[in-house]
């Protein structure tokens, strides 16, 4: 993909007071996204990718603080702008659509109206003109009969329904970036192939940039330009969505590809790989590798400093002291998955 | 009853019976209904027969609205069929004892947040149903809860901590211990990992699997999931709009479908495979009103194969050994 970076992070870290101290809730993530690319965010719960999006959103709760070396978003500093200059970015340069649109909709207002507000309150004019968007955007979703949709209430749409007319509003001021945080989980598998497709679709359309946050990594491997797989606050392995599925190297990532039941795979043949343990505290200061506790090739030297980020291949890199061979051990985690 | 009773093999007569069977199990839910007024029916379940063999694992599996939720609490005894009869072990349900029947058939449910008492500590929650049924003395159920705990992989030093200081897996395996203290013989399993992380999921459906052997128990597996399915189960039922389309050992139907609906299903499934990109499967748009359900086959309006009898003509039941298929190209 070219252009230069409608995003460039660096160095972000969003940290929040809880009475045991404070937990840091991300630490020290960068990445950029160019402009018709997808950048997916993939982890569990808790490992900070909802943080990471709700930062550049600049919606942290209130006990949240951000710090940033670089938080560019089309040359501006998203860090130090002002909250008045935030909100004229929200929904109109910036668009965000979240897993469940219901909790995102204003459930007694008319879906037209909400359409119309985003246009009205970035781009002004006569509600006519942003009706007539709206109804243009609703057709290019995929909803049928958008005049009457437009009437309707989000109670009277269906799950799919509704994620499109998230889309949908979301378009109305062409966004940059769009920011989607699980907006398929929600969802039946068949509507959501659809709904991925349709962002695919959009996103070269209208040359948008797209951060999918998602624990799907079925998902990631279909979507991804690049990927950042994230463990306590951390990425641990990033680089572009090829080199990561074709030679997964940090344990964690491995791990988690081993958990999914494959293909032909059946209890018969033996137990699903698994990650033993759960997450550690991110609560108060922490040294070495934050995933030593789980890991089966961890030893002594895990335990020490800060793990730097290495390079296992030209656009793809680890955070693990191990050198890519011992760290991928033995058998390739997912036998299809040689490029 | 002692909790020996309970703990002992039932002697089981009707061995050749299968553990669980539905003949044409159908409910009808009426919408809209008020004073005076005659509701719109809905066909939640409509004309379902399936049979599980003891220690099987049966997967249902469709789309949200399909029936499987309302399938799986009929199956609990929750809801009644509007028509149509369900065999345990060969017994009518009607026959059957209310309480008798829940200490053979215990559900998993999909939130493990909403289906645990906050305010009950986990061996209060796990000792729960002997305490209902009054099988034991109040000191052996705790011990007998704590037992099951070790077995799930709790910690026996959670027994007096709450749900809230518990994570989601480990709530998991309370609602999975709490459903296996009175011993059942089937477990009704709504979603059970759905709202689980994937490291998560791995370890409870690795639990499930060895509980399974370990106490001889018989699944019914509701899922969205594919992938699960094949892991876990040995026959699957396909479900649309009430109706089995397809069933068969997994093996079968998800190696060879033979329903178009259940060849799309198996396309949606994104494997993390890279350079695949997304798959296009072939279905139409829109899952039809389901108080409206098209006429003939009820998937015809979304199937790329469909021709002239699928609109008008409902398709017959093709069975063979024992997979099934509803379907015109097969009749």
């Amino acid at each position: 993909m070219s252009g230069a970076p409608v995003l460039e992070v660096e160095g972000l870290s969003v940290d929040i007071d809880v009475p045991a101290g404070k937990l840091h809730a991300v630490s020290d993530v960068s990445f950029c996204v160019r402009p018709g690319e997808t950048l997916c965010l993939v982890g569990e719960s808790g490992c900070g990718k909802t943080m990471t999006s709700l930062a550049l959103m600049r919606l942290l709760p209130p006990r949240a603080t951000l710090t940033a070396r670089r938080m560019s978003f089309e040359g501006r500093d998203l860090a130090r702008l002002s909250e008045r200059d935030m909100a004229r970015l929200r929904g109109d340069r910036l668009g965000m659509i979240f897993q469940d649109p219901m909790t995102s909709l204003n459930p007694v207002y008319r879906i037209g109206d909400q359409m119309e507000e985003v246009w009205l309150r970035h781009r002004g004019g006569a509600r006519a003109a942003a009706r007539k968007r709206a109804e243009f955007l609703l057709e290019r979703v995929g909803i049928i009969n958008p005049r009457q949709r437009l009437d309707q209430y989000p109670h009277q749409l269906s799950g799919g329904l509704r994620q499109r007319m998230m889309i949908a509003m979301m378009l109305m001021c062409e966004p940059a970036l769009l920011i989607a945080d699980e907006p398929t989980t929600a969802l039946d598998v068949t509507v959501q192939v659809q709904i991925l497709s349709l962002l695919r679709d959009l996103q070269q359309e209208f040359r948008m940039g797209l951060i999918l946050i998602t624990h799907n990594l079925g998902v990631v491997a279909r979507m991804a330009d690049e990927v950042a797989v994230m463990y306590a606050g951390r990425i641990v392995e990033q680089g572009t969505g090829r080199e990561v599925f074709a030679a997964p190297t940090h344990p964690y990532t491995r791990g988690l590809l081993d958990c999914i039941p494959k293909h032909g795979q059946s209890a018969a043949r033996g137990p699903l790989g698994s990650i033993p343990g759960i997450v550690p505290s991110l609560v108060g200061e922490m040294s070495g590798c934050s995933f030593r506790n789980r890991c089966a090739l961890a030893h002594e030297a895990c335990r020490r400093g800060e793990v730097a980020l290495a390079q296992a291949g030209a656009d793809h890199a680890y955070r693990c002291v191990l050198p890519p061979g011992q760290a991928r051990g033995q058998a390739p985690a997912f036998a299809g998955g040689a490029a | 009853m002692s909790l020996a009773a309970i703990n002992a093999p039932s002697a089981d007569a009707a061995a050749e019976s299968p553990v669980l069977e539905l003949r044409n199990l159908t409910r009808v839910f009426s919408i809209g209904k008020r004073f005076l007024r005659e509701g719109k029916p809905l066909r939640a379940v409509d004309g379902v027969s399936l049979s599980i063999p003891r220690g099987e694992v049966l997967a249902i599996v469709g789309e949200s609205g399909c029936g499987k939720t309302t399938l799986s609490r009929m199956m609990l005894g929750l809801q009644q069929p509007t028509s149509g009869e369900i065999f345990v072990s060969g017994e009518p349900l009607a026959d059957v004892d209310r309480k008798a029947f829940a200490r053979r058939v215990q559900p998993v449910f999909q939130d493990p947040y909403s289906s645990l008492n906050p305010r009950k500590t986990i061996g209060q929650i796990i000792a729960d149903p002997l305490h209902i049924h009054g099988v034991g003395a109040p000191a052996d159920r705790l011990a007998a809860a704590q037992d099951m705990m070790e077995r799930v992989g709790l910690a026996r030093r959670l027994v007096h901590s709450y749900p809230s200081q518990l994570s989601g897996g480990q709530r998991q395996r309370v609602a999975i211990a709490r459903a296996l203290v009175m011993r059942p013989e089937i477990l009704i399993c709504d979603e059970p990992t759905s709202a689980l992380d994937v490291s998560v999921q791995a370890q409870i459906l690795n639990l499930l699997q060895t509980l399974r052997a370990e106490l001889n128990l018989t699944y019914v597996f509701i899922t969205h999931d594919l992938s699960v399915v094949e892991y876990m189960a040995d026959h699957v039922a396909v479900m649309y709009l009430g109706r089995i389309l397809e069933t068969g050992p997994v093996r079968e139907v998800l190696h060879a479908p033979r329903h178009p609906y259940t060849r799309a299903l198996l396309d949606s499934i994104l494997t993390p495979e890279p350079g695949l990109g997304l798959p296009r499967p072939d279905l139409g748009r829109g899952f039809p009103d389901p108080l409206d359900p098209p006429p003939g086959c009820r998937f015809h309006p979304r199937c790329p194969k469909a021709f002239a009898p699928c609109a008008t003509l409902p398709p017959a039941r093709v069975s063979e050994g024992d997979a099934s298929v509803e379907c015109h190209l097969y009749d």
